[in-house]
């Protein structure tokens, strides 16, 4: 295929080797180049003529050639997707212009270039400036370098974007040579947590919270406001809660406060794990056979919403013990979450993928391991989130009607204890751990769907 | 320059080489086929009494109003959807007939769906080794590996590793059908693969179809409601009618292949356009007037 551009460009001979290698010599990049090099790269690039108003090319053109400015002035304007310090800049003799072809991923093109004059343009292929500059260890690794260097200075953000093709042979990396790691998820993470302190986000959720404490301050324990002086004050929460010696006996250096923590995780751990075990399969078949869902999902429908609360008197008579009941009373709403979600995750499967899938010979089990859960697993997870925070909610329910231990049992007992900053600390611990946990479930899908985050991460063009 | 032209001279030369050995599987018969939806309620007739004879290694552009019924004979061939009445035979094997009406779907037919269906959880070369691994006809390295070729000689290659969510619909479509060509099909079935492209990424996307033709020889059933197109890719243009959908007019393209843009400004072009310009134009009105929604 013939790349489009090349037809406006015409053919010359003024431009002779010596010109080109002389013109070749003062250009950054290639300006370390033995002249032995010099010519190698000459006898690969193409002179071409361009009258005032061409194009060399054009924001997402495959990018095979770079472009070495002999005569004339170009406007280079970078195109909308790009972020760069500079959208529109002049450049002239001897500048270098269309790197995007010596990129590791060989991006479409991000800009725009137009001949403001009639220009002298070098073209070289990429690939084969590429092959040359492999034969020369050293001063090929330093114009790859300085290639980097440039594209690092011109563009904010992206350093994946601007890796340089590594050169096939194995090179050792000088000090001063550029690190290209590839993007790992490490330093993705690193990027979008700098992102978000650069971002006003950070500061507005701390003014949040400091309204939200000061207010509570105020109504409470600053002017005994009617009705909120019966509520622990957050400076009496803070004392107890940080307290070696807390009066009420639960705080950050009693064992016990460790141990109803410790209780409440261990049960959604279960429940969780029990309801994800038992909901993903049955979601799955609720969407994959119709005939099932004929069969079950009226049922399903006619249970689900009926609270948790409304159960317990059924759990309580059924399993004997404390830790039973709760256990089933938590694993059960969990489970209706998971599953409706990921029956619904099935469902939002467009039908041209099994379909495109058993043309290409996958068998109906096929389908099932490769389309089905893979494509299901988006809405998998947006279910086990809600799923986790049913959890904690119907937890909590149930441990303050049986149970021993516990976050909801502590803030019970509390109250009958008559030790009202304790229901605060447990209020609020439960509040960390319900984020935590629901933060980890949002990770691991993360992991799972790598192409999803890699999709949004680019603005998702779909 | 001088060798650029020399290059093109010889990529010329061995196209036509090529051209002159057209396929020699992949002879699709349609005879007679009906489709009626809800046959015992509102039974809407999509197809009625069509028939068709596509060549091994054709070009077949079916050219219809939207909505005309021509996705369905695609469906039936493919093996999605079931017909009525009528047969289909490939290679002179029975598709689909009266005691058997749907075929099964099958990798000797592969389909290229209107708004792509490339997974978007594999990469595109997952995407691209699919075909055989699924199959068992590959070992998951051998697949691997000829994906890899594939794409290479697509001009495919840097994208291999990433996700289709991260690359352009273009390249996304040309993937889709490296992916197809895996499996070495009898018939590339297409379904308006291109609607959703804007014009300058189509016309690329003609040519690179061209030039994968050209390489493989496949039989090729293209559907599009863009005549200028059917008429530049096509060995054969069918006209449709509108609902029921049968063929109106059978157009035999008799510019030469290989062919590239130039095509699109000669007389000949120009001559078939308005010979069929008309034909189409009649059937869309119809269907316009009766209120056909896309599809």
């Amino acid at each position: 295929m013939t790349n489009p551009t090349t037809t406006v460009l015409a053919a010359g001979s003024e431009l002779n080797e010596e010109r080109i290698v002389a013109l070749l010599k003062r250009t950054a990049p290639f300006e370390p180049l033995s002249d032995q090099r010099l010519r190698e790269v000459a006898s690969i690039a193409t002179p071409v003529y361009l009258k005032k108003g061409d194009l060399i090319y054009t924001v997402d053109e495959r990018s095979d050639d770079v472009y070495v400015i002999a005569t004339g002035t170009v406007e280079h304007a970078l195109g909308p997707s790009a972020q760069a310090t500079q959208l529109v800049k002049i450049v002239g003799e001897a500048d270098v212009i269309g790197w995007a072809a010596l990129l590791k991923n060989k991006p479409a093109r991000l800009a725009k270039t137009t001949c403001l004059q009639d220009c002298e343009v070098l073209r070289i292929n990429g690939q084969h400036l590429i092959e040359i500059l492999a034969h020369d260890e050293a001063s090929g690794r330093e114009v790859m370098t300085c290639f980097a260097k440039m594209l690092m200075n011109e563009f904010t953000v992206p350093a994946w974007l601007s890796q340089v093709q590594e050169l096939p042979r194995k090179v050792k990396v000088g000090a001063d040579g550029l690190e290209t790691a590839n993007l790992t998820g490490v330093s993705l993470t690193m990027f979008r947590i700098a992102q978000w302190l650069k971002s006003p986000r950070p500061y507005l959720m701390l003014l949040g919270f400091t309204i939200f404490i000061g207010l509570w301050y105020l109504l409470s324990e600053g002017w005994h406001v009617w009705r909120f002086d019966r509520l622990p004050g957050p400076v009496e929460v803070w004392e107890e809660w940080t307290s070696r010696n807390p009066v009420y006996g639960i705080s950050l250096f009693t064992p016990e406060y460790y141990t109803h923590i410790w209780y409440s995780v261990r049960r959604i751990a279960e429940a969780f794990f029990l309801a994800t075990l038992l909901g993903v399969p049955f979601g799955l078949f609720l969407g994959w056979s119709r005939k099932f869902r004929e069969y079950t999902f009226p049922i399903f429908e006619t249970l689900r919403p009926i609270p948790i609360l409304a159960w317990v008197p059924l759990a309580i008579l059924m399993f004997s013990g404390t830790e039973t009941p709760v256990i089933f009373l938590t694993t059960l709403a969990s489970f209706f979450a998971t599953a409706l979600n990921t029956m619904l995750g099935v469902e939002s499967i467009d039908e041209s993928y099994p379909r495109a899938a058993s043309c290409l010979g996958a068998s109906k089990w096929q389908v099932f391991r490769h389309v089905v859960i893979p494509g299901a697993l988006p809405h998998m997870f947006t279910g086990l989130q809600i799923s986790v925070g049913v959890a904690w909610f119907s937890l909590v329910a149930a441990e303050m009607v049986s149970g021993q231990y516990g976050l909801g049992y502590l803030i019970m007992t509390s109250y009958t204890m008559v030790s009202y900053p304790t229901i605060i600390i447990g209020m609020a611990t439960l509040g960390i751990v319900g984020y935590i946990t629901s933060a980890m479930v949002r990770i691991a899908g993360d992991q799972m769907m790598q192409w999803r985050v890699r999709e949004l991460a680019l603005g998702g063009s779909q | 320059m001088n060798a650029v032209i020399q290059s093109n001279a010889f990529e010329a030369k061995q196209r036509e080489r090529n051209m002159n050995t057209k396929g020699t599987k992949g002879a699709i018969r349609i005879e007679k086929v009906d489709k009626v939806y809800d046959p015992e309620g509102a039974a809407v007739k999509a197809v009625d009494t069509c028939s068709l004879d596509i060549g091994a290694g054709e070009i077949c552009m079916i050219v219809g109003p939207s909505g005309c019924g021509k996705t369905t004979l695609l469906n039936a061939i493919a093996g999605f959807h079931s017909i009525s009445n009528g047969t289909i035979y490939l290679d002179d094997e029975l598709l689909c007939g009266p005691d058997k009406p749907k075929a099964e779907p099958g990798p000797d037919r592969v389909v290229v769906f209107q708004n792509g269906a490339l997974f978007p959880w594999k990469t595109n070369l997952e995407n691209v080794a699919f075909g055989p691994i699924m199959q068992g006809t590959m070992s998951k390295k051998e697949a691997f590996e000829k994906a890899r070729d594939m794409m290479a000689s697509a001009g495919l290659n840097g994208s291999e590793n990433s996700y289709p969510g991260e690359t352009s619909s273009g390249v996304r479509r040309r993937v889709e059908i490296v992916r197809a060509l895996m499996n070495d099909p009898k018939v590339l079935l297409l379904d308006e693969p291109y609607r959703a492209l804007d014009s300058l990424t189509k016309s690329v996307m003609h040519e690179a179809l061209l030039d994968i033709y050209y390489k493989n020889k496949v039989t090729i059933f293209f559907i599009t409601h863009d005549l200028e197109e059917a008429i530049f890719l096509g060995h054969k243009v069918v006209i449709m009618t509108t609902r029921p959908c049968r063929p109106k007019k059978i157009l035999d393209v008799d510019i030469p292949h290989p062919r590239d843009y130039n095509v699109l400004t000669s007389k000949r072009f120009r001559e078939l356009m308005d010979e069929t310009m008309e034909a189409v134009h009649e059937e869309a009105m119809k269907a316009f007037e009766r209120g056909e929604k896309e599809g």
